[in-house]
């Protein structure tokens, strides 16, 4: 628990994982208060991650379309620089973005065998799954942005052959600073393009862990608030 | 003795996390935490994320989701629809009748999509009908099209292939030249025991087909030429080496985008049912990668790969015994588990065990694909038992029943593979270089 740095006056993990923990217990035992609470923002919830999953897709034809300009520009032999580089920051997004999309309907995998033996495996097995589940998420989420941060004060740059316009990283860098600052920043953004920095590519890995977390979350909230599980299931 | 206990509670944690329904991809983080945890000081959650961000952007995996939404593109418009019925016009006058229409359904289906489920799924909706409404019986409608549809994922393109391929560092477009012999050979082999199942059997037989005439064939098959043109496009650019396999997988995406389009099928809701069906599939698959590849760096900090390795050398097994032991392992670990996760799951292990013995890696990849589809329709967990228990109604063990000649064959094709090699090794090794592989 070493790097744990405190926020607000309590370690982060309390945060983290022991607020939700101790809110499920309280949807486990007041059922009605916490339904009451809950349901005004499962609907927005449920349009954040329907909206991160189109997301998702965009970026899947992004990758169509810079595997094309780059077969395109062979055949004509010009060159794309960095545009392997370039379809694995995209995948990276399409895969983040779709973590919590497919989440909520159903689409991730799990061993059902045991779940589905009778009524009360069904509900308990998956309450316990279900946090164990959240917990390692919100690992993940912590541990994504932790990642992202470092690599924005370490200014790690791609390896690859691959640059992207100066304005989209300051563009990016308003969400991170105060309104005072902005106009500073700007001023200092020069119109020419630079090795992307790795932070940027990463940003969709923070974002997607995090919603991530978000939506198993809720979902347990949901199954404690409703006895039952809110996870559509797929065909396929 | 408390490296012993320490493995001893990683190994527990792995199967209490999986059998108790966490979703594989984060079953497998937690495990490989608790090994960082317990094998190694290095600080667990910074080694995680640099080892999920560069196994996620990876440009080798952006093949996946390219091949996915083919496949889905294929499914949701009309277009296999059409594919099934212009197939089933040459197929009447065989011994066995139309029920090589399941077979072949399965093996050109298989060409455009990466899934087992997929295929039965698209094959199955088709055939079944028809087939009933001839009066053909229904142990062999099932069966064959249980065993068939494993063609879904041994014909390339195959995600388990892509799977296989990331998790041990060798080319895809090597695996996928390496399945379509192998491939054939099973589809083969399926159609000789219909064949033998027609003169043999003493059951009822529908009647022949009345004839057809060689213009209505063609103007039946009018969809099947261009499908078959989009599969050799997408298979013959990567073996001639004009494109990597993410390439072929767009050209792929634009031919069957293409050819919907010309068909009339192609509207904005298929279009966009098909674009976020691909985004969740690979997404499923890309989130159980990342659990992979955590795993499999925590695997390396507990020393259980090279100890069994290590256990595995010292028993000197030959190659043959110990793909005979592999195969029966899988068997089992299949019963339980879906084809994708055994394969990640395992890689850690297996991979330096069969690179000590001195097995292939990419001959191992079609024998793994194998068997794990064999374990695919074996109960109690066959993930085709399952799709063909919602699409028919019966019971899974009828169905399991149905199944069991074909595992006979597969696993007779697992011999065929050791036996001969070649079939598998032989068309990887003669590809033109590739593009930047």
């Amino acid at each position: 628990m070493r790097d744990w740095q405190p926020f607000l006056g309590l370690p982060l993990w309390v945060w983290l994982f022991v607020f939700p923990t101790l809110f499920a217990f309280f949807c486990l035992l007041q059922r009605d208060r916490a339904a009451r609470l809950l349901r005004p923002i499962w609907k927005t919830l449920d349009r954040i991650y329907l909206g991160c999953g189109v997301v998702a897709a965009c970026f899947m034809v992004l990758i169509l379309l810079l595997i094309v300009g780059q077969m395109v520009a062979r055949w004509s032999s010009m060159t794309f620089p960095g545009s392997t580089e370039y379809a694995g920051y995209a995948m990276a997004a399409t895969s983040f973005f779709a973590l919590a999309y497919t989440l909520t309907r159903g689409g991730h995998i799990r061993v059902s065998i045991f779940l589905n033996l009778n009524k009360f495996t069904r509900l308990w097995m998956d309450i316990a799954a279900m946090l164990i589940a959240a917990w390692t998420a919100t690992y993940f989420a912590r541990y994504a942005v932790k990642t992202n941060i470092f690599s924005k004060m370490l200014n790690d740059r791609t390896q690859g052959q691959d640059y992207v316009p100066e304005w989209l990283l300051s563009f990016f860098a308003m969400f991170a600073t105060w309104p005072t600052e902005w106009a500073k920043l700007w001023a200092e953004t020069g119109s020419e393009w630079v090795y992307t920095p790795v932070w940027l590519p990463q940003l969709p890995m923070s974002i997607g862990t995090i919603l991530l977390a978000i939506a198993i979350w809720d979902y347990l909230f949901r199954l404690l608030v409703n006895r039952e599980s809110s996870i559509g299931g797929e065909t396929l | 003795m408390t490296e012993i206990y320490a493995t001893g509670v990683f190994l527990f944690v792995l199967f209490a996390l999986l059998g108790g329904s966490v979703w594989i991809g984060l079953a497998l983080m937690g495990v490989a935490w608790v090994g960082m945890e317990l094998f190694t000081s290095r600080p667990a959650g910074d080694a995680m994320i640099t080892t999920i961000w560069t196994g996620a952007s990876s440009w080798t995996l952006t093949a996946l989701p390219l091949f996915i939404w083919m496949g889905e593109i294929l499914y949701r418009t009309r277009l296999s629809q059409d594919m099934f019925r212009g197939l089933a016009p040459w197929m009447r006058y065989l011994p066995g009748g139309l029920l090589h229409t399941n077979i072949a359904g399965c093996t050109i289906f298989a060409a455009v999509s990466g899934s087992s489920a997929a295929t039965l799924n698209m094959v199955g909706k088709m055939s079944i009908p028809e087939l009933r409404a001839r009066g053909y019986p229904e142990f062999m409608i099932i069966g064959t099209l249980a065993g068939a549809a494993t063609l879904g994922l041994m014909i390339p393109p195959s995600l388990t292939l892509i799977v296989y391929g990331v998790t041990v560092n060798e080319s895809i477009t090597k695996l996928f030249m390496a399945g379509i012999f192998p491939g054939l050979v099973l589809s083969g082999l399926f159609m000789t025991y219909i064949v033998f199942w027609h003169f043999f059997s003493k059951g009822q037989k529908p009647d022949p087909e009345p004839p057809m005439s060689l213009g209505k064939r063609f103007a039946e098959s009018r969809f099947l030429i261009p499908l078959f043109v989009l599969v050799f496009l997408v298979i013959g650019s990567m073996y001639m080496g004009y494109a990597t396999a993410t390439e072929a997988a767009a050209v792929g995406v634009i031919g069957a985008l293409a050819l919907s389009a010309a068909q009339g099928s192609l509207t904005w809701e298929t279009f966009s049912q098909s674009l976020m069906g691909a985004t969740r599939t690979s997404a499923m698959i890309a989130f159980i990668l990342m659990g992979a590849a955590f795993l499999s760096l925590s695997m390396g900090f507990t020393g259980l790969p090279r100890a069994l390795a290590e256990f595995i050398d010292g028993l000197n097994l030959s190659p043959i015994a110990l793909i005979a032991v592999l195969t029966l392992f899988y068997l089992i670990l299949g019963m339980f588990m879906d084809g994708l996760s055994s394969v990640v799951l395992t890689m850690a292990i297996v991979e330096p065990m069969i690179r000590q013995a001195g097995i292939d890696v990419i001959w191992f990849g079609i024998f793994l694909v194998v068997v794990i589809e064999t374990a695919q329709v074996t109960p109690p967990i066959g993930f085709n038992l399952f799709v063909l228990q919602g699409m028919t109604r019966h019971e899974i063990s009828y169905i399991a029943k149905t199944a069991i000649p074909m595992v006979g064959l597969m696993l007779l094709m697992v011999v065929i593979l050791v036996v001969w090699p070649e079939l598998a090794t032989w068309l990887p090794e003669n590809i033109r270089s590739g593009p930047g592989e």
